[in-house]
């Protein structure tokens, strides 16, 4: 199996590194706009690694970890080539760019995995895993907490400066970016903080995978400054990577002719998580395990067993909140 | 006049000081009950 990897930044990198210690990937091909960054880390990869000059090189499956907005383009470009595609992008335009090419997949036999990272990814993941333990799913909530590297942040500054998107009652409801104050428990050592509305295209996955629900949100830990220059460039150059981040996902519905409310969470260095994730969905698009054609994200998965497994096996491990009475 | 100024300025100083302190303030967090634990086993297959 041929792997290609497009920008190999915090994530790419990880997800390269991931591919190429996966048995069933023959090539690693690395794909970057810098040509001496693809160089260093397919030299530093080893043997089954190659670096290229094409942007997305021909490959069984491409992986795409460039920075939010330039996805879109990218995924059409290489779907036809021929490639299958997982795409990590957390931003909104991006993931409606390329669900909306899921009959054009569909008609060349691709798949084409949209948010393949942390959130989205692996929170889809969680999204599905915890609607199996419901008899009927009406709500989920997503919230994130931490960033990866520079374009991740540059990101999450962006998002919360722009109108984050919530499903309910059946229609989509566009609030502003940084209103409604949660507070919400991730698992240690993150802990609790505060999490506000963002464009973060999590609700835009979940509703395409689990139809129409009563209420699907999504939302990012900011603190006062993060809210109040939002709207404002970036005053600082972001870290080469973000510290400990987390997730959680919070799936309510009824069991056993009651209402019950099923948490997930998981805790890592979102941009280590994010490479995983987009590394096993590249492997099971690739060995042909996803088992059906199209544009879709991880939530629409019938098993997400596998893929949890999978990460667990590499270090991504979730967990359950078990609380006492109260979330 | 000149009170009123210096009220007016004792204002100002106090919102500034306020506006500070509410933007570089750190909140603390309620406590819970309840903890994480690692999904295993059964609950991944």
């Amino acid at each position: 199996m041929r792997i290609a990897v497009v920008g190999v930044g915090a994530t790419g990198a990880r997800a390269a590194r991931q591919l190429a210690s996966t048995d069933a990937v023959d090539t690693v091909v690395v794909a970057d706009i810098d040509p001496a960054t693809r160089r260093k880390v397919a030299d530093l990869l080893g043997s089954g690694a190659e670096a290229s000059e094409a942007l997305v090189p021909e490959a069984d499956v491409v992986v795409l970890a460039t920075p939010a907005g330039t996805q879109g383009d990218l995924g059409t470009q290489a779907l036809r080539q021929g490639s299958s595609v997982v795409s990590t992008s957390d931003d909104v335009g991006d993931v409606r760019a390329l669900l909306d090419l899921d009959p054009e997949a569909i008609e060349r036999g691709a798949t084409m995995l949209v948010g393949a990272g942390f959130a989205p990814g692996l929170s889809c993941l969680l999204a599905r895993h915890a609607s199996a333990v419901l008899d009927a799913v009406d709500e989920v909530h997503v919230a994130k907490v931490g960033t990866g590297g520079p374009a991740c942040a540059e990101q999450h500054h962006r998002a919360l400066g722009e109108d984050g998107l919530d499903w309910r009652d059946g229609a989509w409801v566009a609030r502003t970016g940084g209103s409604g104050r949660e507070l919400c428990w991730f698992p240690e050592p993150v802990g609790g903080r505060d999490c506000y509305r963002a464009a973060v295209p999590d609700p835009l996955l979940l509703v395409d995978a689990f139809g129409p629900m009563s209420r699907i949100t999504a939302r990012l830990a900011a603190n006062r400054r993060d809210r109040l220059t939002a709207r404002l460039p970036m005053l600082r150059r972001p870290h080469p990577e973000g510290g400990p981040g987390a997730i959680r996902v919070e799936v309510r519905g009824a069991r056993a002719g009651s209402r019950d409310v099923v948490v997930y969470g998981a805790m890592d260095r979102p941009a280590v998580a994010a490479g995983a994730v987009a590394a096993v969905t590249a492997r099971a698009v690739g060995d042909g395990s996803i088992g059906r054609t199209g544009a879709f994200g991880l939530a629409a998965l019938d098993d997400p067993v596998p893929l949890l497994t999978d990460l667990a096996d590499r270090g991504i491990r979730a967990a359950a909140f078990e609380g006492h009475g109260h979330l | 006049m000149q009170r009123l100024r210096q009220v007016f300025l004792a204002i100002g100083v106090a919102g500034l000081f306020a506006a500070v302190l509410r933007v570089r303030g750190k909140g603390g967090t309620p406590p819970s009950d309840g903890g994480w634990r690692q999904l295993e086993g059964p609950e991944l297959r």
